[in-house]
This record gives structure tokens, sequence and C-alpha cells, in this order.
């Protein structure tokens, strides 16, 4: 009975890391879906794994050292990014690999037996009550900066001529988005490692995209997908005894195929009745097509 | 009575460039409130570049330089809207936009809201406020995007190219939009290659090659001499449409195109899309 309960806390623990983690990585992926840094966040997660393995050869926090590696490695992409002939493109792709190239490199080095797999892919049941801190920090600290400076990240976003023509300053809203993707890609990690954290920022504020006209309705739902995309992947990894990151990854993957598919069939009869009024509006342009196809 | 007001922008022996040599040199002219001045001149003649020069957006030098500093005090409508059709944005977010430099970190109250409802109804678009951005006509995007620009109320106003595009509709609904706007006091810098469409609405014009050629009242400065002067040796209808040389002129003088290659304000992909 004792031992039942233990595992039940343990697992209620995990439950609610990945509740927090999936509402944060929702509201972080909208930033990351509509300012189009997915390949970004995608090398800062690759980027995050060397710190990792360094803070567990030097016994030191490893969401710290997977922090200092992230803005490391940021400082190097906007290095890259700066020359000329390179596109921000390039600085990820070359952060992407030299950042997981050190991080296996440093594991083989070191007499330690770290364990690699946890990094890379997560281990939620591992999850302690500081882990579970932090995100709720992050969290904390990505609805703070929505809240605040929302208005900002979107015009931003949109349109960033206008945004300095209008005598703003662009630098200092890629700034705070860097720092917020940043921090939520080290306080998921326990949850989904250093290569599933994209899946979880990205899929479901993705999803999120296909499904609203309006991006405010982006910060509901996306955060409601990652949530669910937790818990799901969280109880499957349960009862049919898989990877819990994986599975997690997986199920996010899986709510964006559904939004996509739900996008594109509501899309359908809509896109006909286009073209069907546009007939009517026009019946030359029908008879032209008939014409070219008798 | 506007005589008696400041103006909005005066600029004496003004100079502007990227750094380099300047584009645009002797520039002297001033905007009055309730006035409209058109800035004309052939591609590559620095419109643009005096444009980003009051944005504080390419370098200037001059004896004198006043122009309105403060937050949200200079609305601008670029050529075409850098907006992707494809964003999740209604057009009421689009024109609430302006009001952001006014804002700072500030939460929008009431009197922000009847801004941006304003500036709406003054494009004639109320009734799309809820419509998807990318999903309005182009003509009606032009329009938001002035409407985005008048919800920063600005002191100073300035259209790069704003009828380029348009159809007739919506080139009659921007006409009645700046005559009101001037009513109300608004400054506006329009840079146009339509001489029909300065003598409607501008009061004065300021002619330009890469130098200023001329600045007075509208009618004396479109004179054949003073437009053949700024548009290279083109002969041309003076009272037809519209300049037609220009394409020839940028066919000719290729060098005319896009000297600068980081105008702020996209001049250069614009006037090439002109050049067709």
């Amino acid at each position: 009975m004792g031992l039942d309960f233990t595992a039940l806390d343990f697992f209620q623990l995990a439950m609610l890391e990945v509740v927090l983690a999936g509402a944060l990585a929702g509201v972080v992926g909208v930033l990351v879906v509509l300012r189009e840094r997915a390949f970004f966040t995608m090398s800062l997660t690759h980027a995050t794994f060397p710190g990792a393995v360094a803070a567990a050869i030097l016994g030191v926090s490893i969401p710290l050292g997977a922090a200092i590696a992230a803005v490391a490695l940021i400082g190097v992409a906007v290095g890259i990014g700066r020359i000329r002939s390179q596109g921000p493109a390039v600085a990820s792709g070359v952060m992407l690999t030299a950042g997981f190239a050190l991080g296996a490199f440093l594991q083989s080095v070191t007499p330690l037996a770290i364990d690699v797999e946890s990094f890379l892919v997560g281990q939620v049941l591992a999850v302690t009550g500081s882990d579970i801190a932090l995100t709720a920090l992050v969290l904390t600290a990505a609805l703070a900066v929505w809240a605040l400076a929302g208005r900002h990240l979107i015009f931003s976003s949109v349109d960033e001529a206008g945004y300095r023509r209008a005598g703003l300053a662009p630098w200092l809203p890629e700034t705070l988005a860097l720092a917020v993707i940043a921090g939520t890609v080290v306080a998921i990690m326990p949850v989904v490692g250093a290569i599933l954290g994209v899946a979880l920022i990205v899929a479901p504020a993705a999803a999120a995209r296909l499904l609203v006209r309006d991006w405010r309705w982006m910060l509901v739902l996306a955060p409601a997908i990652g949530v669910a995309s937790g818990v799901l992947g969280l109880w499957a990894s349960r009862w049919l005894d898989v990877a819990a990151g994986g599975a997690i990854a997986l199920v996010a993957a899986a709510a964006y195929g559904l939004a996509w598919l739900v996008g594109s069939l509501r899309a359908r009869p809509a896109g006909a009745a286009r073209v069907a009024s546009a007939e009517q509006r026009d019946p030359a342009a029908h008879a032209t097509i008939e014409k070219r196809h008798p | 009575m506007s005589e008696q007001r400041d103006a909005v922008v005066e600029i004496q022996g003004g100079a502007f460039g990227y750094g380099g040599a300047p584009v645009l040199t002797g520039v002297t002219f001033a905007v009055q409130p309730g006035e409209a001045v058109a800035l004309i001149g052939p591609n590559g003649a620095g419109k643009s570049t005096l444009l980003a020069g009051i944005l504080g957006l390419a370098q200037h030098r001059a004896e004198r330089f006043r122009v309105p500093t403060g937050k949200g005090e200079i609305g601008t409508l670029s050529q075409s809207s850098a907006i992707d059709a494809a964003f999740p944005v209604t057009l009421e977010q689009v024109v609430a936009m302006g009001r952001t430099p006014r804002l700072g970190l500030r939460w929008p109250g009431s009197g922000d809201r009847a801004v941006v409802a304003d500036a709406l109804a003054a494009v004639g678009l109320t009734e799309h406020r809820r419509t998807r951005f990318g999903d309005l006509s182009g003509g009606q995007r032009q329009r938001g995007l002035l409407a985005r620009a008048l919800a920063s109320e600005p002191r100073l106003l300035l259209l790069d190219e704003p009828f380029n595009g348009l159809d007739q509709p919506s080139r009659d609904a921007l006409i009645e939009t700046i005559r009101t706007l001037k009513a109300r006091g608004v400054a506006l810098l329009i840079t146009t290659h339509d001489l029909e469409l300065a003598r409607a609405v501008c009061d004065r014009t300021l002619l330009v090659n890469q130098r200023q050629i001329a600045f007075d009242d509208t009618d004396c400065v479109l004179t054949l001499e003073q437009v053949e002067a700024a548009f290279a040796s083109h002969v041309m209808e003076i009272d037809g449409h519209t300049l037609a040389t220009t394409e020839h002129h940028a066919a000719e003088f290729p060098e005319h195109r896009h000297p600068f290659g980081d105008d702020q304000l996209g001049e250069p992909a614009g006037e090439r899309d002109e050049a067709r």
C-alpha cells in the first residue's frame, strides 16, 4: 500500500510537470510559430545538450548548464548571422550540429557514466520539485511577457519594417522572444529532452495556427493542445510501457496531423463555394475553361 | 490661420543619404498643419530617402531640420503591404497596432479603442473590422494600413505612392480621406508619380531629382520646364494623366533604379513594379 502511494505520488509529480510544461510550450510555441523561429528553436534545443552534459560532469545544476550553453550559442548564431553571405538558417544549422557534436564529444571523453538519454529524450518520471518550480517560474514569466509586450511581439512579427517606421526598435521584442524561447527549451528538458523539445513547442502552436483566424485564440488553443499532449503521452507511457518523452512528442505530432486534417476538411467546402460564386459572377471564366478543355 | 501656426516640417539646406555620398541635396521646404505637399521625382530621385530621413532612418545634414519627434507623431504608409496574407490577424488588430508607439507597455483604454474605431471609420472599413487582414482586397488593405497610420494620431503623415495599384473606388475614397485629414490639421507629405492627383489634393509640390528642383504652389511647380528638368529631357504631355515617361527613364538610366540597397521604405522594389 505504501509502495503504491509512493508510485502514485511519483506519477502525480510527473503529471504536474507535463501539465506545466505543455502549457508553457504552447504559450511560447505561438511566439515561435508567428515569428517563424521553428528552425532556430530546433537548433537551440540541440545547443543546450552540451551544456547539460558539461553540468553533469562538473556536478552542477543541469538546467543552469543548459541555459549557459543556450545563451553562448545564441551569441555564436548572432555572430554567424551577421556575416553577409550567411543567412540565419546557416547560423542555426551550424549551431545545431556543433552543439550536438560537442555534447557527444564531452560525453565520450569523460570517465563518468552520464545518462545521456535523459538529456536527449527526457525522463519525466524522475522529475524533481525544483524542475517543477523552474517550469512554473518560466511559465509565469512567459505569460507576463505576453500580457505586457504581446502587442509589440505581434506588431514586430507581422510587419517589422512598419514597426521600425513607427519609431520602435525591433531588436527589443526579438531579444525578449529569444530569451523566452531559450528559457522554455531549458525548462521543458526534463520532460522531452533536448531532441524532442521542439515537437512540444512547435506542434501545438502550429496545429492551433491551422484552426484559428485570430492569433489570440492560438494562445488558448496551443497550451490546451500542449497540456493534452503531455497528459495523453504520459498516460500512454504508463499503460503501454513506452518512453514518456517519445510518447508525448508523438501525441503532439499527431495533434498537428489532426489539425491539418480538420483544417483542410473545413477549407474544402468553403473553397468550393468560392469557386462556385466566382463562376456565378463571371460566367465567361467558366466558358474559357471549357473551351480550353473541350 | 494656418500661416500663423508653426510648420510641422521645416528643412533648410538639407542633404540626405545612407553614409556615403548624399542621395538627395539642397532640400529646403516646409509643411504646414493641414497642408498636403506632393513629393515628385523620377525613380532613384531620393524621395524615399527623404522620407526615411524625416523618420530618422536615414542620415541627414541640414542648416535647419525640424520634424515631429514624439512617439506616434509621424504616421507612415508604404507602397505595398508587407503583411503576410496568411497571418492570423484581423483588420481591427492591424489598425490598433498604430497605437503601439503611444501605448508602450500600457494596456489600451476606452480612449484608445475610440481612436481605432475613428480611424476605421475614416477609411470606410468599419464593417470589415473583424475580417482577417489577408482576406481583404488590395485596396482595402491599403486603406487599412492608412487607418493604422491614423490610429497613432499623427501630426505628420508620410504617404509613399499611396495610389499605386488602387482601383477607382479605393482611389476616390483615399482622396476623400486625405481631404478630411487636411481639414483636421494633419500635415501630409505624399510621394506620387500622378500629377493629376498632386493637383487634386496637394497645395504645394516639392520636385526633386537627386537635388531639389523646385518647391512652390503645385500649379507653379508642375510646369513643362520644371518637370522636364526633374525627369531628364523627355518631352511629355504635361496635362495628360500620368508621367508615362517614367518607365522610359528607368530603362535609359538604369543607374537611377536602386542606388541605395538598404532603403528602409522599400522604394526600389516598389519602383521596379511601377516600371512594368
